[in-house]
């Protein structure tokens, strides 16, 4: 199902939108970044942007995280777990972060399934907007995560100049149409023909980074990078955890009680693998004492075949959010682009 | 959840963040790609900064010790109780002093200054990481005069050659060490001077190895080829500099190498050279004699005043270089002018409507010692002071403490009263990062409990030793510094969210006073090792990272695997001293005599040991007040 929104119908959705729960989009921060923020009125929303830094994975898995509640009640302690049914839609959100919220869920279905997760993700509608101008940094082209999506969203909207083409995903994407129904059309053949040209086009314009991940793939999965190799690389990372916290595919955790008006608060909190204390053990033994042996368990994670057949993808989106980021210079194309070629800074 | 645009608290690169709260608490922290200082890249510390705020042990009522037992007050008992005590002790004609903080904001800071200044009739007046940054700050002071010329990180970023006087810069300043490896990555010439193969000197073009305590030699080599080989920048010298002639005299006979030479030409013929420094502790002359050299260094070949171009002390606290605008220092007051400074005195005297005291007052460890009150804001003086469990010893001893703190630290819990704090998430103000600008701090979420915003307590405190303090709010404060110190008025006036600039910039009236480093700190007798506190801060003891579940994690595991500490020392002097790693050796100074677990690190050169800044207290008698002893090593 293919429809289409005039540009001046959508204020009247979103009103429509935000009657049903927190709508969250790109906005204009206070200091001028583009960030995700649950919108307060239809025309904060931003339509021409730059990706936010900060990718809205912490609507799905905030940093700070609290799952149960924990309560003394006489001798016994009571554990009351900790869920968010409300109901919220992203909208305006980029094809590389639906891919990435995608990923986390799957992951997060697994067995044990993960309860606070789903709650949260199972009451996210995912609105997304497909990229005509792809990002400086992004190489969604890569990862088969963007410029468009095939799937994954409930809607997906393109700019087709007057109007936007809407793409049906999912019964919550019709449910979001529902709310304003007289606003959507069948769309043209014409329409559908445009967003395919647009798509055409907005491939044939990616910036300079490029993740080549097939040859990559092959050397860490068969142990062929050299330890060097690593050893090289490891200078050149900060151990900030940038990379892992504003990447849209990184779930790694670790767990923290509140104390909190005489209850307590379990609590995940994001954590980094590049963190030397990461995999301290209370003996005091760490088997990823070094940086070098860090960094490969991070990339062989995101891009090893053992990894890519588990979950049918690489951990990565190709959003480029880690080539702003890093501290240093160990953003995945260039760890991609050193292990493919063999050399580092060369 | 709102994003609440706010100032990184920990180290003093000055980077930049969101946080974010969602139903009053802190959740975390989101990079902000518009920060002119961070520019949407955080390190760990800056990504785990939500922490300490949420997990750590908040203080959230005043608290007055009776018994021996810190009891909950209201926060009009306590505040009399406070001003009662001090006045009864200024009246019996006891000494009283404040201690400001590094990591305390500038409105807090400046009216501790002015509550021991204009209520207490004091300059007793000081902040422990002075005692550490001090010698640097000085040593700069003596080459450049009052105001040297500041840099940005952006500068060294853009540099060609970066010579680096290397601690741990990826650790103790990952924002600044990103600048130097962005610098390399397009081409400069990293040049370091460091004693163990640091991740910085792996990066370097040219890593330079020095023994310890006498990296001035290495500084007076590359001052001497300079001078040798005529690479001197003419105008700067003719037009820039004293002392040239007694320059050259001082430099003869200094040892230069083929190293030292290509340094020399590297640093000459850069249109762009960034010279980094962190503080050097330690007691004489020469512990300053570093940054002189380094300052010389960088004004005779043309680099000092230059834009693009200059010197970056490496300062560990956020804002370090906020305390010391504030007057936080005894010889100094607000705008770092000289206690004697007519102008100053006069306008500070008109501001606060009393006589301010003239003589320098005591430094924060001759403080401990002898005063018998003391306020503390927002510091912990024997996590911070080199001598560690010996300050805490004497903070035991002095006659009424109070502490103003967000968090329960060492020092609070030996506190006659506690005035809980608003934490840096939960108050308004300002902090001054080591390049000079100067950025606001906004409140996320309410503080705990009855905890108030420290320049709130202080004001009250001020008026009670009958100071004006009609401040409805922290940039009321920030208002009269402006009037207090000039160089913050613009800073009022901007209205930018991050806050505005107050950097001092190149000009061409600058004079430099040329100084080689001469004198190295250790000499060593045959058989002797040279034994170094290593680093200057203990980022394990600091509250922000103590108490924050990630960010504590390394240091929690390393105290708890060697409750007695350790002394890193080579494989080849370990073999031939015949101790097994993790077996103790003993060290003998001209000071004194301890014992101490060891631990092999493949990095060190021979004759070189290493006690981290975190265990000095294990070998408090074999350092004394230095930094780098002479030591004799043997079986224990």
């Amino acid at each position: 199902m293919v429809f289409t929104i005039p540009k001046e119908g959508t204020t009247k959705w979103l009103e429509k939108l935000l009657e049903a729960g927190e709508v969250i989009a790109p906005v204009r921060g206070p200091c001028g970044d583009v960030i995700f923020s649950a919108l307060r009125s239809p025309t904060q929303v931003l339509w021409d942007f730059e990706n936010p830094l900060n990718p809205p994975k912490q609507f799905v898995l905030p940093q700070t995280d609290p799952l149960v509640k924990i309560k003394r009640n006489g001798q016994r302690h009571e554990v009351e777990p900790i869920y968010n049914d409300a109901p919220r839609t992203l909208f305006n959100v980029r094809s590389c972060d639906v891919a990435g919220i995608a990923f986390l869920t799957q992951i997060h279905e697994a067995e044990p399934a993960d309860a606070s997760y789903l709650h949260r993700a199972h009451n996210l509608t995912l609105i997304s907007l497909a990229c005509t101008t792809p990002c400086p940094a992004g190489f969604c082209v890569c990862t088969d995560s963007g410029p468009f999506l095939t799937g994954g969203y409930d809607l997906q909207l393109t700019d087709l100049g007057g109007s936007f083409l809407v793409e049906v995903g999912s019964k919550e994407g019709e449910a979001a149409l529902a709310k304003a129904p007289d606003l959507f059309r069948q769309a043209s053949e014409n329409a559908v023909t445009q967003r395919k040209e647009l798509e055409a086009a907005a491939k044939a314009h990616f910036g300079p980074e490029t993740c080549h991940f097939g040859s990559a793939m092959r050397r860490i999965s068969t142990g062929r990078v050299p330890d060097a190799l690593w050893e090289k690389m490891a200078d050149w990372c900060l151990e900030c955890g940038g990379c892992n916290f504003v990447c849209p595919t990184c779930y790694c955790f670790s767990v923290k009680d509140l104390r909190q008006n005489g209850t307590w608060l379990r609590c995940r909190t994001w954590d980094s693998c590049q963190y030397a204390a990461f995999t301290l053990e209370a003996s005091g033994h760490n088997p990823r004492a070094q940086r070098k042996e860090r960094m490969k368990r991070r990339f062989f994670h995101k891009v090893s075949a053992q990894y890519y057949t588990r979950d049918g993808a690489v951990g990565c989106v190709g959003c480029g959010r880690c080539v702003k980021t890093c501290l240093g210079s160990t953003h995945m194309p260039a760890v991609v682009a050193a292990i493919r070629k063999g050399k580092w800074h060369e | 959840m709102v994003p609440v645009p706010t100032t990184c608290p920990f180290c003093a690169c000055g980077c930049g963040f969101y946080l974010l709260a969602n139903q009053e608490r802190l959740v975390g922290v989101a990079p902000s790609e518009a920060h002119p200082v961070s520019m949407g890249r955080l390190c760990a510390r800056g990504w785990g900064a939500h922490e300490a705020a949420l997990w750590g042990s908040r203080l959230s009522q005043p608290l007055v010790n009776r018994n021996g037992k810190l009891e909950p007050v209201s926060w009009a008992e306590a505040l009399d109780h406070v001003a009662g005590r001090i006045k009864e002790l200024i009246e019996a004609g006891k000494p009283v002093g404040v201690l400001g903080s590094a990591r305390a904001t500038n409105e807090e800071n400046y009216l501790a200054g002015k509550l021991a200044r204009a209520g207490f009739h004091t300059n007793h007046l000081d902040f422990s990481y002075h005692s550490i940054c001090g010698p640097l700050l000085k040593g700069l002071e003596e080459v450049c005069g009052e105001c040297p010329p500041s840099i940005s990180l952006n500068d060294v970023e853009s540099s060609q050659t970066i010579l680096l006087i290397e601690g741990d810069l990826a650790k103790t300043h990952p924002r600044a060490a990103s600048a130097v490896m962005a610098a390399v990555e397009k081409g400069a010439h990293l040049i370091t001077i460091a004693h163990t193969a640091t991740q910085m000197s792996r990066l370097a073009s040219l890593p330079l190895p020095a023994v310890p305590g006498n990296e001035g030699e290495v500084i007076d080599g590359l001052l001497a080829a300079v001078l040798h080989f005529g690479l001197e920048d003419q105008t700067s010298v003719k037009v820039h500099c004293e002392g040239f002639h007694t320059l050259r005299r001082d430099l003869e006979g200094a040892k230069i190498t083929a190293e030292m030479r290509q340094a020399a030409e590297w640093i000459t013929r850069a249109t762009r050279a960034t010279f980094l420094i962190p503080p050097v502790s330690g007691e004489g002359p020469p512990s300053h004699r570093e940054s002189t050299a380094l300052a010389t260094l960088a004004a005779v070949t043309g680099h000092l005043g230059r834009p693009g171009s200059g010197l970056l002390p490496l300062l560990a606290r956020c804002n370090v270089r906020g305390a010391c605008d504030m007057g936080i220092v005894p010889d100094r007051l607000p705008g770092y002018r000289p206690l004697a400074d007519k102008e100053a005195r006069q306008r500070l005297e008109g501001l606060w409507g009393k006589d301010l005291p003239s003589t320098p007052g005591l430094d924060a460890e001759s403080m401990l010692q002898s005063v018998s009150a003391l306020i503390v804001l927002a510091d912990d003086p024997p996590a911070v002071l080199p001598s560690g469990q010996r300050a805490k010893a004497a903070l035991g001893k002095v006659e009424f403490l109070v502490v103003l703190d967000a968090f329960l630290t060492p020092t609070a819990q030996m506190a006659h009263v506690v005035l809980p704090m608003a934490s840096f998430a939960e108050t308004d103000g300002t902090i001054t990062n080591m390049e000079g600008r100067v950025q606001r701090l906004h409140v996320a979420t309410d503080p705990p409990g009855e905890a108030r915003p420290g320049w709130q307590i202080l004001a009250e405190l001020c008026a009670r030793f009958e100071l004006c303090t009609a401040y409805r709010s922290a940039l009321e404060v920030l208002n009269e510094v402006g009037c207090a110190t000039p160089k913050y008025r613009p800073v009022c006036q901007g209205e930018d969210k991050w806050g505005g600039i107050g950097m001092a910039r190149a000009s061409n009236g600058w004079k430099f006073r040329l100084l080689a480093a001469e004198a190295p700190r250790v000499t060593l007798a045959d058989g002797q090792h040279v034994l170094v506190r290593d680093g200057d801060f203990d980022w394990g003891r600091d509250p922000l990272v103590a108490f924050s579940p990630t960010l504590s994690r390394d240091f929690q595991s390393e105290r708890k695997l060697f409750p007695s500490g350790y002394v890193e020392m080579c494989k080849q002097d370990a073999d031939a001293v015949g101790v097994h790693p993790g077996r103790p050796v003993k060290l003998t100074s001209a000071q004194g005599e301890a014992v101490i677990p060891t631990r092999v690190r493949a990095d060190l050169k021979p004759g070189v040991l290493l006690v981290p800044y975190a265990f000095r207290d294990h070998l408090a008698n074999v350092l004394g007040t230095h930094s780098v002893t002479a030591v004799k090593v043997e079986q224990a």
